[in-house]
């Protein structure tokens, strides 16, 4: 019952079809998109072109379509993020249910070691690693990504698992004679969904914005492929000229965030009323 | 050994949580939760252990089935040394031996249908698979007073009561011969506390059950057990048929519980006995009787404080641990060498049990 409640408000609804259209867009990226996004058709007549009915997003500098770019850049964006978020909510998951599980002193030092992690900041890290590449391998910045997104994820997954660990349903499951894999596996894990889902929609907006972040100072997509960040670059030196350059995908970017946030809060309470 | 013919025979059962402090996580202190406990069950009975909140009998009843790692003691059930059972073994024995919790909210998986509930057991001791296990969960479900269409819902679906019917039925899916009911009914209203405990007995009538039934209420447990466990802080303080506790209780503090029962008749004048101070922590246990700095036995005396009282017979099969009440096997000679001054007499204030 409430369930449906949650699914019918609108901003639910209104989130959940952006999020549709841009990863269908992104999916279809070559039927969608009007041009190639790298080509440079005419460098010297087509170049920073306002809206128009040929170019409704504009051209760039190198004459590049701006809506292909910003199709294109959802498929680089979005992927991005989506594979990020799966490392992260992965290593998240397994790092903090084996600390709940474990206890005790293994416990004790996973968390010491998380709590370093936890001290050097995101995005420094990543601009200190990401610094050394010449031109980055999209599959790294996919790992880097990944690997410093898990952290308070899996400070969660932990609490959630020893206070799990500890409750009658458990101890109810072990009194009926249910081994420890198995407890994990119909007890503990169905109860951290919630978690988990919560966690991988923030955390993907999260990770778009961090990737646009750094592609915008240069260090994350390399050009001329397309990420929304490096098209707001494109067009970052001249916004008062070329406003359509960084404007798009900004907007792109801004209706990506919304809405996964919006469908983060929206699965956090569908399963709270639930529970 | 269960040479007595107990179903389950429990010898001097201890429980200690380590207090830990500090970085390096020294043991600064135990909390004795459960102390020296012993008690048999026989089979078909129902033992009813009662006590306040905090004096062990959770504990005690879920270190019997080593839910909870006891300290030391002995676990003897079927004559099986529950103790010393690996994995396997003790899986096969909790076959036999389970549990219904006090809290009918959080002792269900929030994330499994009650049908799954039910048929955990099925599956993990092999009993029924496909269409004989839905056939069992019907079965089971119809057994509790639910129906079977109800399989197919989530815990959050339903009363309290419901619940607690459901935790029935998961705990009876494997024919269990025991049962510990973890105060089954506490958290329940009262119009239901008594279907549920009418179900139970019913349920222990058709199965020949047996149950260890905990409570902190003594009216619940005068009307579903044969014999009565008073605890006071993790100890036994007395032991007895349940019409023998309830007409004659001689451990002042029992006496002070049974006091405390309100009577339903306004025109009756109950004397209460009001217990001085608080329980004290069972981390830092009196010395000598535990109940002695809050007694009111008119004997109390300095022997009190220095001697452990056995806990024993008073009457036939009347267990008691207190070495004022007559007859005890702490004889006056040994009580004065332990500061004595008042010789044991029989203590049992009518006026505040009627």
């Amino acid at each position: 019952m409430k369930r449906t409640t949650v699914w019918s408000r609108p901003s639910t609804r209104v989130a959940v079809v952006t999020l549709a259209i841009f990863f269908l867009g992104a999916l279809f990226a070559p039927v969608v998109a009007p041009y190639n996004p790298t080509a440079q058709p005419d460098i010297v007549a087509l170049k920073d072109l306002p809206p128009s009915v040929a170019h409704p997003f504009g051209t760039d500098p190198y004459s590049r379509d701006v809506l292909s770019r910003v199709v294109y850049g959802a498929r680089l964006s979005m992927g991005i993020g989506f594979l990020a978020t799966l490392i992260s909510v992965t290593l998240g998951v397994a790092y903090g249910a084996m600390s709940g599980l474990a206890g005790g002193f293994v416990d004790a030092v996973m968390m010491r070691v998380l709590d370093a992690f936890m001290a050097i900041p995101r995005l420094l890290l990543l601009i200190a690693l990401l610094a050394a590449w010449h031109s980055l391998p999209i599959t790294t910045l996919i790992l880097f990504l990944g690997f410093t997104g898990w952290f308070s994820l899996s400070r969660i997954v932990r609490g959630q698992v020893l206070a799990l660990k500890e409750s009658e349903f458990v101890m109810a499951a072990r009194a009926i004679g249910a081994n420890r894999g198995r407890i994990v596996v119909t007890h503990l894990l169905p109860n951290l969904y919630s978690v988990i889902v919560v966690a991988a929609t923030l955390g993907f907006a999260h990770v778009i914005v961090l990737e646009a972040g750094l592609s915008y100072l240069g260090i994350g997509v390399p050009q001329p492929l397309a990420s929304w960040g490096n098209i707001i670059q494109d067009g970052a030196e001249n916004v008062s000229g070329l406003w359509w350059l960084s404007l798009f995908p900004g907007l792109a970017l801004l209706a990506a965030v919304i809405a996964l946030n919006t469908l983060g809060e929206r699965i956090r309470e569908t399963f709270q009323s639930t529970r | 050994m269960s040479d007595n013919g107990a179903l389950l025979s429990v010898k001097n059962l201890r429980k200690e949580f380590p207090i830990r402090k500090g970085l390096l996580s020294r043991q600064v202190g135990a909390v004795k939760a459960v102390n020296d406990v012993s008690f048999d069950i026989a089979r078909g009975e129902t033992l009813g252990v009662v006590g306040e909140s905090g004096c062990g009998k959770t504990t005690a009843g879920r270190s019997i089935l080593r839910l909870i790692e006891p300290t030391a003691g002995e676990i003897l059930f079927e004559g099986k040394d529950v103790r010393a059972l690996d994995t396997s073994g003790l899986r096969a024995v909790r076959r036999d031996m389970q549990i219904i919790f006090q809290d009918p909210v959080s002792s269900l998986n929030p994330r499994m249908t009650v049908g799954a509930i039910i048929r955990e057991g099925l599956t993990i001791h092999k009993l029924a698979e496909g269409s004989a296990a839905d056939a069992r969960v019907s079965q089971l479900l119809d057994e509790v007073g639910l129906r079977p269409e109800h399989r197919t819902r989530y815990p959050h679906e339903f009363s309290g009561g419901q619940r607690q019917r459901i935790g029935i039925a998961r705990a009876l899916s494997v024919e269990p011969k025991f049962i510990v009911c973890d105060e089954p009914v506490s958290a329940l209203d009262v119009s239901v506390q008594a279907q549920v405990i009418n179900l139970l007995q019913d349920l222990q009538r058709e199965h020949n059950l047996t149950y260890m039934f905990i409570a902190h209420d003594l009216s619940v447990v005068q009307h579903i057990a044969d014999r009565v466990a008073v605890m006071y802080l993790g100890r036994i303080v007395e032991l007895a048929p349940a019409e023998a506790l309830y007409r004659e209780p001689l451990m002042p503090y029992t006496q002070a519980l049974l006091s405390a029962v309100p009577v339903a008749n306004p025109a009756v004048k109950k004397q209460r006995i009001i217990l001085q101070g608080d329980v004290p922590s069972p981390a830092k246990l009196p010395p000598g009787c535990v109940f002695h700095p809050r007694c009111h036995h008119p004997a109390k005396d300095v022997a009190c404080t220095k001697i452990i009282p056995p806990l024993e017979a008073k009457a036939e099969g009347h267990f008691v641990a207190c070495i004022k009440q007559p007859p005890t096997q702490v004889s006056w000679e040994q009580q004065q060498q332990a500061g004595g001054t008042k010789p044991p007499e029989r203590y049992l204030p009518t006026a505040a049990l009627r």
